[in-house]
């Protein structure tokens, strides 16, 4: 069974490193810092490079990492995932430009004519991770009133139109509840595209219904592998009721390194900055179930001493639960050397993921030591037999 | 006024971007990227000709033109990149978010050229059901919510078509300059809306242009704005006027098989009827005359129409543009 592994790219800004705790002077998010890149100072005047510059040179080093490509994801502080695949389509050659994206936000007739126009202008590289939103505050800065059950209607509806728009042959109508077309159909300059892989995200029940009818992979944030397995076999069973077959996703960050002491450490170093989460409050402020759940299974850690309070979200070995805390981002990822953490990802393979979406702080660094050093390590689902600690 | 020259990309005319070979001639070209391929190299001729800007059009049977402004901006530094769309694309919100990522990736390159008047069918094909003046209202509001969360904090907004609650883009995607934002049209609603919200009106040669150009910025000056004016100019220009008569004819055969029915270029305005609507004839001197007389009337930007694109605009950016020198630096 084949994996697909993919990276991240940072559309939020990068940090030098986790240990500079929210400072993601990588890519003009905080213009102000010593020693902020892309765009960086040159002879007293800013040099001209851009967060896109960045980003080329972070597709870059995923390309020749061994990933087939990244999640760009979107949020109401990032730069735009579409704007920066039309950007760096013709800088890559494999990687894949997964682009997450809200259904409300574009129609989906002009959803089908912009993904057409990046297949040719990618050779295919395509992939969607269609998120329904984290509602609230959020949902209503976006200028999205529709509420959360209703958000997953208009996703399925949404679904249809672009896939109807995709493959009509001919004159394509639809009269819905949120849309409408008469005559469409992608023209023939942009007809005949592959259409792009669905990564479908949301926890809720609504969201995995909705993904039971969509998504080719049901991508979910790592949790604690109970909890994870757990939300799978829910997945799997509305799927079946349904007569498919859903393939798992799991997007995580790693902090590898080669020995255990010194990935704790990278993390006790950023743990002990002060400061407020790196991890925009608004985005835990809406109506998300699976940014509740994250919070809410952090909170069961391991109940390490005082001298080791980085240590209390490690729910269990090398699962820990405060990535929010140092970077904007969900809250759990894998901490360990590179043995255990391609392990955990062994272990993850074992429970069905088929494709996992990997981040790390910085990106370009850690895309290129995640690419080294972990993913020769794994083995493909069968856990080791040495103990790991 | 300082003119600006803007090349219009190519619509989807059927042509591929490569010759098909026999299949006996070995073909390595990669197949996938043929018209991204095509409109990147017209990009750079702009670019390397020193023209203004492209404007990617609006072409239900072509490229998205966001996309192509995200490639073509990549491609180049100097050049503003127009993209034409209308407002049912997408929310005016998503709209600005992904503009604002354009300009930072750019360095503040990036026109809106947002088409309001669309053939119903054509709308409807697009999911669009809105018709006649109720468009100029959606446009209006698309324009104020994006500009409102482009400029504004806590930004609320709550109209007939969208509606927005504690909104407004963050740093930094906050701060860059909007968009340019370019609009079209002579009726009524067209004027209203550009003397609240465009920065460039362009017109076409049929229009009256004394005469509109005189309403509009009687209009923009009651909501105390100002603003500039472009023309849409199809042009064929060559070392002489004989040339350039000989080429038009080619042309006009070409397309409708019949050169008894060539329309003489006027010899005083250089005007011609064969582009299938009017444009400029003539020798690059006659041409740049034509152009100085439409500066002198209050037109400062030229979107040019050529054809092919690629070979016509390096030659009107190193043949026309050089005579016109004097108006592009020394304007005030």
């Amino acid at each position: 069974m084949p994996v697909d592994f993919y990276w991240r790219m940072a559309m939020e800004g990068d940090q030098p490193s986790l240990r500079r705790k929210g400072s993601a002077s990588r890519g003009g998010f905080v213009p102000d810092t010593a020693g902020a890149l892309a765009p960086g100072i040159r002879d007293g005047r800013p040099d001209g490079y851009s967060h896109i510059d960045y980003l080329g040179e972070v597709a870059r080093a995923t390309e020749t990492s061994g990933f087939v490509g990244a999640l760009l994801p979107s949020f109401p502080h990032t730069d735009d995932p579409w704007a920066a695949a039309a950007a760096l389509a013709r800088e890559t050659g494999t990687y894949r430009f997964m682009i997450a994206f809200q259904p409300g936000f574009l129609h989906p007739v002009q959803a089908a004519r912009m993904t057409a126009s990046l297949q040719l202008a990618t050779g295919g590289r395509t992939v969607y991770n269609i998120v329904s939103g984290g509602g609230g505050p959020q949902q209503l800065w976006w200028g999205d009133k529709v509420d959360h059950d209703d958000r997953y209607t208009r996703t399925s509806e949404f679904l249809d139109v672009l896939k109807g728009v995709w493959h009509a042959d001919g004159s394509y109508d639809y009269k819905g509840r949120f849309y409408q077309v008469e005559g469409g159909g992608l023209p023939a300059s942009l007809a005949g595209q592959p259409f792009p892989e669905i990564f479908f995200s949301g926890s809720s029940k609504a969201a995995i219904e909705a993904a039971g009818r969509h998504a080719d992979y049901y991508l979910s944030w790592l949790e604690p592998l109970p909890a994870l397995a757990a939300k799978f076999d829910q997945v799997r069973e509305h799927s079946a009721g349904i007569g498919r077959t859903p393939k798992f996703a799991v997007r995580l960050d790693v902090l590898a390194r080669e020995t255990e002491e010194e990935a704790w450490e990278e993390i006790r170093r950023g743990w002990a900055q002060p400061g407020p989460a790196a991890t925009p409050a608004f985005i835990g402020l809406g109506d998300s179930v699976g940014w509740r759940r994250g919070q809410d299974l952090a909170a069961d850690g391991n109940g390490a001493g005082e001298d080791d309070a980085h240590r209390v979200p490690e729910v269990s070995p090398n699962v820990w639960g405060g990535f929010h805390v140092l970077r904007a981002g969900p809250v759990f990822g894998l901490v360990g050397d590179y043995r255990q953490v391609a392990a955990r990802l062994d272990e993850l393979i074992g429970l069905g993921v088929e494709a996992f979406v990997l981040g790390g702080v910085p990106h370009l660094e850690e895309a290129y030591r995640v690419g080294a050093h972990v993913l020769p390590l794994l083995r493909g689902g069968v856990v080791a037999q040495e103990p790991l600690r | 006024m300082r003119p600006e020259f803007h090349l219009t990309l190519p619509a989807e005319d059927g042509t591929g971007a490569f010759p098909v070979l026999p299949g006996f001639v070995t073909d390595v070209r990669p197949g996938t990227a043929g018209p991204y391929e095509r409109l990147a190299r017209v990009g750079r001729a702009a670019e390397l000709a020193g023209m203004g800007g492209v404007l990617a059009p609006f072409d239900p049977a072509g490229q998205d033109s966001l996309i192509v402004a995200g490639a073509l901006l990549r491609d180049s530094r100097h050049i503003r990149v127009a993209a034409e769309f209308h407002a049912g694309i997408a929310t005016p919100v998503y709209a600005a978010k992904l503009s604002a990522s354009l300009q930072r990736f750019s360095g503040d390159r990036l026109d809106w050229r947002l088409a309001v008047d669309l053939d119903p069918r054509v709308a409807r094909s697009q999911g669009d059901f809105l018709e006649g003046a109720e468009r100029y209202s959606r446009a209006e509001e698309f324009l104020t919510v994006a500009k409102g969360v482009w400029h504004e904090e806590d930004y609320g907004f709550a109209g007939r078509f969208y509606e927005v609650l504690g909104g407004g883009l963050l740093f930094p995607l906050s701060g860059r300059p909007f968009p340019r934002v370019q609009l079209s049209g002579t009726s009524t609603e067209a004027l209203a809306l550009s003397a609240r919200h465009a920065d460039l009106h362009v017109f076409d040669l049929a229009d009256n242009l004394d005469a509109v150009i005189g309403e509009l910025r009687a209009l923009a000056g009651q909501a105390g704005r100002d603003l500039e004016y472009g023309l849409r100019l199809p042009v064929l220009a060559r070392e002489d006027d004989g040339e350039a008569r000989r080429d038009a004819l080619r042309s006009w055969t070409l397309r409708s098989g019949a050169p008894e029915t060539f329309p003489e270029p006027d010899p005083r305005t250089r005007l011609w009827h064969g582009f299938g609507g009017p444009g400029l004839v003539g020798s690059y001197e006659s041409v740049a005359a034509a152009i100085r007389g439409y500066l002198d009337r209050g037109v400062s930007a030229f979107f040019l129409e050529v054809e092919p694109h690629l070979e016509e605009t390096y030659r009107l950016g190193e043949h026309l543009l050089p005579l016109l020198a004097k108006e592009i630096h020394n304007a005030g």
